[in-house]
């Protein structure tokens, strides 16, 4: 499975339970799910990340931007591993 | 002992050269921490306050804060903690409702607290920022003049979230603080040589009670303003953290964290978890990870510290928590007033040397939960025979976000205020990782979106009352009286 599937399914199971993954694209605003708003939430996706990709990700690197959406997020992964 | 100041001076008394306080690369020693309160409480006299006076305290976890909490009950006035995730409208109201003769925060919160008290007779004093206006010093020789402060003086006010739509007032005397000190680290047996990590608000009554009593029995306390939980993990090693005090879901997100190298807290000998039941999942995954296990902690605003579990058996009984703490009681009552047997379900009830006399203003509110002595909690629960409490339920309504209390009626009438919104129910909804979350159904006009609400929560209230599920219908499912049916939007 390609990054972005992977970061896709992450953002399904921990922060997007209640949507339709269809409506989910790769360049979807985020914030309009509420994807940022919460810093614990956004901690909570971040573990997740963490747990998917055997990474370590910083406080420092959880910006708006990087959490824009999938493909800034998968971007952000794909440089890290 | 019987007042703060006797409390923090017995401290600087008996442990001068100890550290009391550690915030990111600056340390301060008991000694240096007497001496920087009172040369602080002189300047507070120089700004006119003086016993019986308000001051709201809108600081992170931070030296600064702890010196200006001990500087205020060293004059006799009243510390108002202030949650710094708060935004203008919510700091304002508590401003308003203790009206507070000063407001003590920092550079950064500046803007929005001119804000919140630019209509209200508050002055504003910022300590810590790049240009402060006033700078914490170890001036020697400040003699304050002498102040009588008696042990039931009112010390500090705390808000408690209930279902009334705006937070209730509790005070708490100088008394009920020296009391929960003593009773809390008598039970744990902190001494000294114990080192405490705040990575919880100690602006919050769970945080409160663990810092004062830290600084009770003399023992090093290291700050975080928020959670980073990289690190946290670095200061529980490198500064041989022994107490831990967190809520489920940083214990949560510490399990999950990923670590390339295994970390060593040895030293580590108590991890509180409280604010929020803790499920079975966290408790076995923050074990598996770490080697200790999280025990559970149970207290409220208007009582501190109930009980906690310490028990040797924790793998069996991980989800109590705990027995009552020295000096506290607790009985379990029935619908019908007598005390609930064994095991039996009924409401848990409290007497505590460290609780309030009731709700500031609101006689009818206090009846209700404070009677015969007792604090009615709203929470249900039942005793075991060897008198571990298990909470199962609650009576009260409101959202436990992670340990913050979230009234729905508060987020409602803020999300009814939009002028696309036409009707706004707020519930609590417990997802598949067992967190609650705020749930909004809203009844809206053509064309409105969930982002345009959620822009709207942003700048507006606390981050953990924003709705984390937001639905649109076309009308709210009623009985055939007109009430809402909110177990039917869940």
């Amino acid at each position: 499975m390609n990054i972005e599937k992977r970061v896709k399914k992450v953002l399904i199971k921990n922060a997007l339970k209640d949507i339709d993954s269809k409506e989910l694209h790769l360049d979807s605003p985020l914030i309009e799910y509420g994807v940022g708003l919460d810093s614990v939430a956004t901690l909570e996706l971040v573990v997740a990340l963490e747990e998917e990709f055997q990474i370590r990700i910083d406080e420092s690197e959880i910006t708006p931007e990087t959490f824009e959406s999938i493909k800034s997020i998968s971007s952000h992964i794909s440089q890290r591993i | 002992m019987s007042t703060v100041r006797e409390l923090f001076l017995s401290s600087v008394k008996n442990f001068p050269d100890r550290t009391a306080i550690v915030e990111d690369n600056k340390r301060v020693s008991y000694r240096e921490l007497g001496s920087m309160v009172d040369s602080f409480s002189s300047f507070l006299i120089s700004k006119g306050i003086n016993k019986g006076d308000t001051v709201a305290i809108l600081l992170p976890n931070s030296i600064e804060f702890v010196i200006a909490f001990f500087s205020i009950a060293s004059l006799g006035a009243v510390s108002v903690p202030v949650n710094t995730a708060f935004k203008k409208e919510e700091i304002a109201f508590y401003i308003n409702h203790c009206s507070a003769n000063l407001v003590i925060t920092q550079e950064k919160l500046k803007p929005i607290a001119m804000e919140a008290v630019s209509d209200k007779n508050s002055s504003l004093l910022v300590v810590k920022g790049a240009n402060p206006e006033w700078v914490f010093t170890t001036a020697e020789n400040i003699s304050l003049p002498e102040i009588s402060i008696e042990p039931n003086d009112e010390a500090i006010y705390l808000y408690s979230t209930g279902s009334t739509g705006k937070p209730k007032r509790v005070s708490r005397t100088h008394l009920n603080l020296v009391a929960l000190a003593d009773n809390h680290t008598e039970t744990a047996g902190w001494t000294e040589e114990d080192k405490i990590l705040f990575a919880v608000p100690i602006s919050h009554t769970y945080g409160f009670g663990n810092f004062i009593s830290s600084i009770k029995i003399g023992g090093l306390i290291v700050v975080l303003d928020v959670f980073n939980r990289n690190e946290v993990l670095d200061i529980l090693e490198e500064e041989f953290i022994t107490v831990f005090p967190a809520v489920p879901v940083m214990l949560d997100v510490l399990a999950k964290t990923y670590i390339a190298e295994p970390k060593d807290l040895s030293s580590l000998k108590l991890v509180i978890s409280a604010g929020a039941p803790l499920s079975e999942r966290i408790f076995h995954s923050f074990f598996e990870k770490y080697g200790i296990y999280p025990r559970q902690l149970y207290g409220s605003s208007e009582t501190g510290v109930i009980s906690i579990n310490l028990g040797d058996d924790i793998e069996n009984t991980f989800n109590s928590v705990g027995r009552h703490v020295r000096n506290v009681e607790v009985k379990i009552l029935g619908e019908d007033g007598r005390e609930a047997g064994v095991d039996e379900v009924g409401e848990i009830t409290v007497k505590s040397p460290s609780m309030t006399r009731g709700y500031f203003g609101l006689p009818e509110e206090t009846k209700k939960v404070f009677r015969d002595g007792y604090y009615f909690t709203g929470d249900l629960g039942r005793i075991d025979p060897e008198g571990f409490i298990y909470i199962v339920g609650r009576k009260k309504f409101f959202i436990n976000i992670s340990g913050n209390k979230v009234d729905p009626s508060e987020v409602e009438n803020f999300l009814i205020r939009h002028p696309k919104v036409k009707e706004a129910v707020v519930l609590g909804i417990t997802d598949s990782d067992g967190y609650e979350r705020v749930k909004a159904v809203l009844v809206v006009d053509k064309g409105v979106s969930k982002k345009e609400i959620l822009e709207s929560c942003k700048d507006e209230i606390a981050e953990f009352k924003i709705p984390r599920i937001i639905e649109f219908r076309d009308e709210l499912p009623r009985s055939p009286t007109g009430k809402v049916l909110r177990e039917e939007l869940k």
